[in-house]
C-alpha cells in the first residue's frame, strides 16, 4: 500500500497541481507544516522544491535550483502559458458574462454545461465570442455547431487542469485552483510590466467604451 | 369612546381583508392601476387610511404604516429601512415613567395603571423595533445582496447596510443603565421593564450587531475582489486590444525566477507491475485479461501463427512395451488360425511363459479382438469363461477367454 505522503508526492513529481478541489485530502495534507516539511525534504533530493500559489490555495512542484537545462525547460513553459493567456482570459469573462451574476469565476465556481449553452445561443454576442474562443489555437475547434465547439473548449480545459468534471455522467463542471493561479500569473504581469490593466477597465467603462 | 375606537379598528381590518389582492397588488408594483378597481373601493380605502396619493397627478400608493406592517410580517428582504430613532423613543419612556411615579404619589392608582401599560407598551415596541433592525441586517447578509444583480450594486448595498449600523450603534449609546435605573428606583415594575427588558435587549442588539459588522466587512471584502479580478481581466483585455503585439518578458531568464512561473516539468512516469510480488496479482491478471482480448482481435497480425515447417520424428522407445503386448496378441490370434483348435488366452499364457501380468493380458486380448473390423472379428469366436457374482446380480466375473475360429 502507498502511503499518503507517497501518493501525494507522486502527483508532486507527475506536474500536477493540487487544490482543494482537485484533490481535497492531499491539499489538506500540505497545509499541515509538518506534513510539508517532509515532502520538502524528499523533493529537494530531486532538485524541486514544494510551490505554492493564490495564498496557499494551490500547491505544485518547482525547481530547487536553476541549471542550463531547467531555465531551458522553464522558458519553453512561460512562452505556452503567455500564450494561453489571452484565449483563457476570454473564456473567463465570457462565462462572467453569461452566468448573469457578475461573479467571477473562481476555484469552486460550478459551471452547468446546458445552462451556459442557453444563454450562449441566445445572445448572438456571447456565440460569437466562444467561436472566437475555440477558433484559438489552445483550442483548435473547426467545429461550426455551438454545441461542439462549446464541449470541446471544456474537454480541453479539463485536460490543462482549469476545470474537473466531478461526474462522468453530468455536464457539470467545477473550476480548480489553477484558476487562482491563473488570476496570480495576470497580476504578477500586471506588477511588473506596470500595465495598471485595473486602472485601464476603470477607466473605459468612465469613457463609456462598450466592455 | 373605546367602543367608536373599536368600531373603526374592526371596520378598517375588515377592509384591508376584503380588498386583500388590491393591497398586495399595489405592495408588489408600488402603485395602484386605477382602472382595474372600481372608484368607489378605491374612495373608500382612501379615505381609510390605507392608500394616499403623494401628489395630485401621481398615482395611488400604499401608506407607509400598511407597507410596513406587510414588510414585517412577510420578512421581505426589500425592506432596508431600519428605525434608529432611539433618543425620542427613550426620552418617551422616562416621561411615561415620571407621570407614573407622579400618579403613584398621589395615590391615583387607576391613573397609574394606564401609565404603566402605557410605559409597558412603549418598551417592548421599543425592543420589537431593535431586534427588527438586526433582523433585516441579517437577511440581507444572508442571501449577500442577491436582490441587486452587479457587483458594483452589492457593494453600494454593503455600504448602505454598513453605515446603518454605524448609525444604530450611535444610537445605541444613548441608552444611559444608570440614569433608567436612578428613575425606576425601588419600583418592582418599573425596575423590571426599564431595567431588565431593556438591558437584556441591548445586549442582545450589540452583540448581534458585531456579528453584523463582522460579515459585512468580509462580504465587502469579496466582493471588491471580485470586481478587482473583473478588472483584472477586463484590463488585460483592452491592453490586448490596444497592443496586439504585447507580450510579457520572458521571466524565466531573470537570474530569480519567480515562483509563479518555476514549475517543474513532470518526472515520474507510470510504474510498471512486478510479476515477483503476490500483492499485484490482481492488477497483473487484469492485464493478462487485456491482453487476451487485444490478441483476440488481431488473430490476423501474428506472424508466429503463421504455417511452419515440423520436424516429424519417431518416439519409438515411448511405445516399446505397448508394441510388445500388441505383437503378443497378433502371435496368438496367428497361432489359433495356423491351429484351427481353441485355445483360452491363460493356457496361451502359460504355454509360452509370457511375463505380462494375466489380467492385463485377458484386457489386451479382449481388446484386440474388438480392435478387429467387423469382417475379421466374424472369423474368429471369442467366449468367456467365468461365473456370475455370488451377491451381486447381473455382475460377470470373467476368468479367461477362449478363442477360437468360426
Amino acid at each position: 500500500m502507498i502511503t499518503e505522503q507517497g501518493r501525494i508526492l507522486e502527483l508532486l513529481l507527475s506536474g500536477a497541481f493540487i487544490c482543494q478541489i482537485s484533490d481535497e485530502e492531499a491539499w489538506r495534507f500540505l497545509k499541515t507544516s509538518g506534513n510539508s516539511d517532509k515532502i520538502e525534504t524528499q523533493l529537494n533530493v530531486l532538485n524541486r522544491t514544494l510551490a505554492s500559489a493564490a495564498e496557499g490555495d494551490v500547491f505544485f512542484a518547482a525547481y530547487q535550483s536553476l541549471y542550463d537545462n531547467e531555465r531551458k525547460q522553464l522558458g519553453g513553459q512561460f512562452q505556452e502559458i503567455s500564450s494561453q493567456l489571452m484565449p483563457l482570459v476570454e473564456w473567463l469573462l465570457l462565462v462572467q458574462q453569461a452566468n448573469g451574476s457578475d461573479v467571477p469565476v473562481t476555484q469552486g465556481t460550478a459551471i452547468r454545461l446546458n445552462e451556459l449553452q442557453t444563454t450562449i445561443e441566445d445572445t448572438p454576442a456571447f456565440a460569437e465570442q466562444l467561436e472566437k474562443i475555440s477558433r484559438n489555437r489552445l483550442f483548435g475547434s473547426t467545429s461550426t455547431q455551438l454545441d461542439g465547439q462549446l464541449k470541446l473548449v471544456f474537454n480541453r480545459l479539463t485536460q490543462l487542469g482549469y476545470v474537473l468534471k466531478p461526474n462522468v455522467e453530468k455536464q457539470i463542471f467545477i473550476a480548480t485552483g489553477k484558476v487562482e493561479y491563473l488570476y496570480d500569473v495576470l497580476k504578477f504581469i500586471d506588477e511588473t510590466e506596470a500595465l495598471s490593466l485595473t486602472e485601464q477597465a476603470e477607466n473605459a467603462v468612465q469613457q463609456g467604451s462598450l466592455l | 369612546m373605546n367602543q367608536h375606537l373599536q368600531q373603526a379598528g374592526v371596520r378598517l381590518l375588515n377592509a384591508l381583508s376584503r380588498h386583500a389582492d388590491l393591497i398586495m397588488q399595489v405592495y408588489l408594483s408600488g402603485t395602484l392601476d386605477e382602472s382595474k378597481y372600481s372608484p368607489k373601493v378605491i374612495e373608500s380605502l382612501c379615505q381609510l387610511g390605507i392608500l394616499w396619493r403623494p401628489e395630485s397627478d401621481t398615482q395611488l400608493r400604499l401608506k407607509s404604516a400598511v407597507r410596513n406592517l406587510l414588510e414585517g410580517s412577510l420578512h421581505d428582504e426589500r425592506n432596508r429601512q431600519i428605525d434608529a430613532n432611539i433618543g425620542s423613543a427613550l426620552a418617551s419612556l422616562k416621561t411615561l415613567a415620571q407621570h407614573y411615579k407622579e400618579a403613584l404619589y398621589h395615590s391615583r392608582y387607576a391613573e397609574a395603571d394606564a401609565h404603566l401599560s402605557d410605559l409597558t407598551e412603549h418598551v417592548y415596541a421599543l425592543t420589537e423595533s431593535l431586534s427588527n433592525s438586526v433582523r433585516v441586517l441579517f437577511s440581507r447578509i444572508n442571501n449577500e445582496f442577491g436582490y441587486v444583480a452587479s457587483i458594483d450594486a452589492k457593494i453600494r448595498e454593503n455600504e448602505l447596510a454598513q453605515s446603518q449600523v454605524s448609525e444604530l450603534l450611535k444610537q445605541l449609546e444613548m441608552f444611559r443603565f444608570d440614569e433608567l435605573s436612578e428613575l425606576a428606583g425601588s419600583n418592582r415594575e418599573l425596575r423590571h421593564l426599564l431595567v431588565v427588558t431593556l438591558q437584556h435587549s441591548f445586549s442582545k442588539v450589540i452583540q448581534e450587531l458585531s456579528i453584523v459588522q463582522a460579515r459585512l466587512l468580509e462580504l465587502i471584502g469579496r466582493f471588491r475582489e471580485f470586481k478587482g479580478r473583473t478588472q483584472l481581466l477586463k484590463g488585460f483585455l483592452l491592453h490586448m486590444e490596444q497592443k496586439p503585439d504585447f507580450s510579457p518578458v520572458n521571466y524565466s531568464q531573470l537570474s530569480q525566477v519567480p515562483m509563479l512561473f518555476n514549475q517543474a516539468a513532470a518526472l515520474i512516469k507510470p510504474a510498471a507491475v512486478d510479476v515477483h510480488r503476490i500483492e499485484h496479482e490482481q492488477d497483473l491478471q487484469q492485464l493478462v485479461g487485456a491482453i487476451k482480448a487485444f490478441n483476440r482481435s488481431n488473430t490476423s497480425h501474428q506472424p508466429e501463427r503463421a504455417a511452419q515447417k515440423i520436424n516429424v520424428e519417431e518416439q519409438s522407445s515411448a511405445q516399446f512395451a505397448e508394441d510388445k503386448l500388441r505383437l503378443a496378441v497378433e502371435a496368438y490370434f496367428c497361432q489359433v488360425i495356423d491351429s484351427g483348435e481353441r485355445l483360452t488366452a491363460l493356457d496361451y499364457h502359460q504355454q509360452h511363459a509370457l511375463e505380462f501380468d494375466p489380467e492385463v493380458w485377458i484386457y489386451q486380448v479382449v481388446g484386440g479382438y474388438q480392435g478387429l473390423t467387423m469382417e475379421e472379428q466374424s472369423y474368429f469366436a471369442l467366449d468367456t469363461n467365468g461365473e456370475a457374482h455370488p451377491i451381486y446380480s447381473g455382475n460377470y466375473i470373467i476368468r479367461d477367454v477362449e478363442l477360437g475360429l468360426r
